[in-house]
């Protein structure tokens, strides 16, 4: 990393609108294009609070800027016209949490990232709809907490309740969702309303490990820890209310099920494993980079494709994980009200993927382009016609899930044509850390923070309790923050706030 | 399930030979049972003796000797002769037989101007917009009536009506921006169709999907599995 003064460094950043700043060029080493992140007031100062800190002398340890890694990004091979950080941008390994960026396909020296798509490969969000209003469930609410608890298993080391063999994982890592689907476990409409139907075509469970698979197969119908969860949540505004009929959210008080999770310890043993093939891979083909957390590979050699078709198959594993919970959510609420998942109008509005890379076809600077598009911590958000997204949403644009954190709100927002223009049709994934994990367990008490969630009606239920306060808002930023952001500059719209009234986790 | 739909398709095909026969004036319509090998070869007579005249009168005698054991071998050779592009369905060829009779029947009639008017009439009844060209109006009124005037429509309207609130598509951003206000209405209407072309294609698919469901679907859970972690 180069080391300047803060007051040199910020000469490489610059304004360009209300919400979005460049990076230049220079402000990390061998940049071949510019970067740039978008910001409200209160975000741009973390930012840069951030950066500030990381030049004070003695400054060692722990992940670079978020400022410093979108730059570091912006200097891989093959990369295309921008390295794009999103409003919830925070450090994370090797590319930032809520950067995007995209190689071009017919670029030889093009690469593909383990670090750009996370560890957490197919983290998404799912959000149910119901016909249930706020008023239906909150008499049994505790009761319908303890339910979904009972069914979807959480935490470090969980194990699911839906029997699988290693024949079926197989099946499951090749086939997602449509495995669920032959199984009878999900909906012929959940697919429908699915990113990618569900189902990355390239799969091939030959390139993942023996030890991913032993590791992910009790995994499959649970939650998992850390950031993710289920929640019960409360339609608590509409903004757009034709975007919203469409979702078949008609009114304020509607009840509503996020799922938030992925692929457990199977995609994380993949990354893993794929790094350390890259580390080879790049010595052998001279590929440099800025951070040794970049581990990357051509796209088309062998390491590349092995991961991407690994990648994939994790994919389909985090599919199969949402769709099973899908399931449990939908027997829980079945028995509580003693009405099928059908008269309750259980319908999936959406599911997205936030940690995944992509082929996609895009206009950058007036040529249509084919591009891998990495998108880690970041959601995608197609416009209304766009031929990827569902047809009951080809009005509306694709609709964007974004989780809040434990006890904050949720937003559904849906994508634009400004996002295609400025982001590679891409937005913003959740609220974003502001805090470490370790900085969260010194500064705050448990017990405060379990306090605080029974105040404002919400119930929990947790595995680790004593782990709570690394998820507490005060972690993180404020999601309303960075949604406004993103509907500000155009590259997302508001649609529909939802707020929770019971929280599952890990 | 194999044999219903056999079934099924046999009946529906019994009342469109009906509906056809009727539509051609022929008068035991009502009776008519195709399976029946005599009601069989009395109705391809008729056809051919009111409607396609492939043969001079004197040439029929073979079709009109309707209880020799040889009428199917002149069948054969009458398909022939007609140019029935079908061979090994008894029942396809009466179909497409028909369908030869409607259409030397009407070919002559679309364009004079008493079947304008009717179509047009007819139109009006429906409340569809008139085309300039009434073949055009006749299409549209075929898929009204198809759609929404069916006997299953007529019994349980609401099953066929579309619900859910109407998208003010008119006054929403399209998402794409065109010159002349006219141009880029024409293109949202054309986006609606595209949308609900798609539509039916999902619906579908779905329906397949549902299908495959019902012979593989066993859906599995067992709490012993299940434990929570830490």
């Amino acid at each position: 990393m180069v080391v300047r003064q803060y007051q040199e460094e910020i000469k490489y950043l610059e304004k360009i609108t209300e919400t979005c700043w460049r990076i230049k060029k220079g402000f990390q080493p061998n940049m071949k294009v510019e970067g740039v992140f978008y910001v409200n007031n209160s975000l741009e100062r973390l930012m840069f609070d951030e950066l500030k800190n990381s030049c004070r002398p003695g400054a060692v340890g722990g992940f670079l800027p978020g400022m410093k890694q979108i730059a570091n990004v912006a200097a891989l091979p093959g990369i295309v016209w921008r390295s794009v950080g999103l409003p919830d941008v925070h450090s994370g390994y090797g590319f930032a949490i809520g950067n995007m960026a995209a190689f071009d396909m017919n670029d030889p020296k093009s690469i593909v990232s383990p670090g750009g798509v996370g560890f957490d490969i197919n983290c998404g969000v799912r959000l149910l709809r119901t016909n249930l209003f706020e008023e239906d469930v909150l008499p049994v609410k505790e009761q319908l907490a303890q339910s979904m608890f009972d069914h979807i298993p959480v935490g470090v080391g969980s194990k699911g309740i839906i029997p699988m063999n290693a024949r079926d994982l197989e099946e499951a890592l090749e086939m997602g969702m449509d495995w669920s689907l032959r199984e009878g476990y999900i909906w012929a409409e959940d697919k429908e309303h699915c990113e990618e139907y569900g189902r990355m075509l390239n799969a091939d469970s030959s390139k993942v490990s023996t030890r991913a698979k032993k590791r992910g197969l009790p995994q499959l119908g649970t939650l998992g820890a850390g950031n993710h969860y289920a929640e019960i949540q409360v339609v608590d505004e509409i903004y757009d209310k034709w975007a919203a009929c469409k979702m078949g959210i008609e009114e304020k008080g509607q009840i509503c099920v996020m799922i938030h999770s992925g692929s457990r310890g199977f995609g994380h043993q993949v990354a893993t494993d794929a790094l350390v093939q890259m580390e080879k891979a790049m010595k052998r083909d001279n590929i440099e980079t800025n951070d040794r957390q970049l581990a990357c590979a051509h796209i088309k050699s062998q390491e590349g494709q092995d991961y991407l078709k690994a990648m994939a198959a994790a994919a389909n594993f985090a599919w199969v994980n949402r769709s099973s919970m899908t399931f449990l959510s939908r027997q829980a609420f079945a028995k509580q009200f003693q009405q099928s998942p059908d008269d309750l109008d259980m319908h999936v509005i959406y599911d997205v993927s936030h940690n995944i890379a992509k082929i996609e076809e895009h206009m950058v600077e007036g040529k249509q382009k084919t591009l891998l598009v990495h998108r880690k911590g970041s959601t995608r958000a197609f416009p209304p016609h766009h031929p990827l997204i569902p047809v009951d949403y080809q009005l509306t644009g694709q609709p964007v899930l974004i989780g809040g954190t434990m006890g904050t709100c949720s937003y559904v927002l849906t994508g634009t044509e400004q996002a295609m223009k400025e982001t590679f049709g891409s937005t913003c994934h959740g609220a974003g850390r502001a805090l470490s994990r370790a900085k969260s367990r010194r500064n705050l008490d448990y017990t405060d923070v379990l306090e605080k969630l029974e105040r404002q009606g919400i119930s929990i239920r947790v595995a680790s309790p004593k782990l709570v306060m690394e998820e507490a808002p005060e972690s993180y930023k404020n999601v309303t923050d960075v949604v406004n952001t993103c509907h500000a500059a155009g590259i997302s719209r508001k649609c529909i706030k939802l707020r929770p009234i019971a929280v599952i986790k890990g | 399930m194999y044999l219903n739909i056999a079934k099924l398709k046999c009946l529906k095909m019994s009342t469109m030979f009906k509906r056809r026969l009727q539509a051609l004036g022929y008068l035991e319509w009502k009776k008519v049972n195709i399976n029946d090998p005599q009601h069989f070869r009395k109705v391809v007579l008729w056809l051919e003796d009111q409607k396609i005249r492939q043969y001079d009168i004197q040439d029929r005698k073979d079709l009109r000797n309707i209880k020799s054991e040889y009428w199917p071998k002149a069948f054969a050779k009458y398909c022939m002769d007609v140019q029935c592009p079908i061979f090994d369905n008894d029942v396809d060829q009466l179909e497409w037989l028909i369908g030869c009779a409607i259409w030397l029947e009407t070919d002559n009639d679309i364009e004079n101007n008493q079947f304008q008017e009717g179509v047009y009439s007819v139109a009006k009844l429906l409340r569809i917009p008139q085309h300039p060209n009434h073949l055009v109006t006749l299409k549209a009124c075929s898929k009204l009536v198809q759609r929404r005037l069916n006997s299953e429509c007529l019994r349980n309207p609401n099953s066929k009506i579309v619900r859910g609130k109407p998208f003010p598509i008119m006054n929403c951003d399209p998402g794409f921006q065109l010159k002349k206000t006219a141009v880029e209405n024409a293109a949202k209407i054309l986006a609606l169709l595209y949308i609900q072309d798609i539509r039916n294609l999902q619906t579908k698919i779905n329906e397949v999907i549902v299908r495959v469901q019902n012979i593989t679907a066993n859906p599995k859970t067992d709490t012993k599995l299940g434990k929570v972690g830490k």
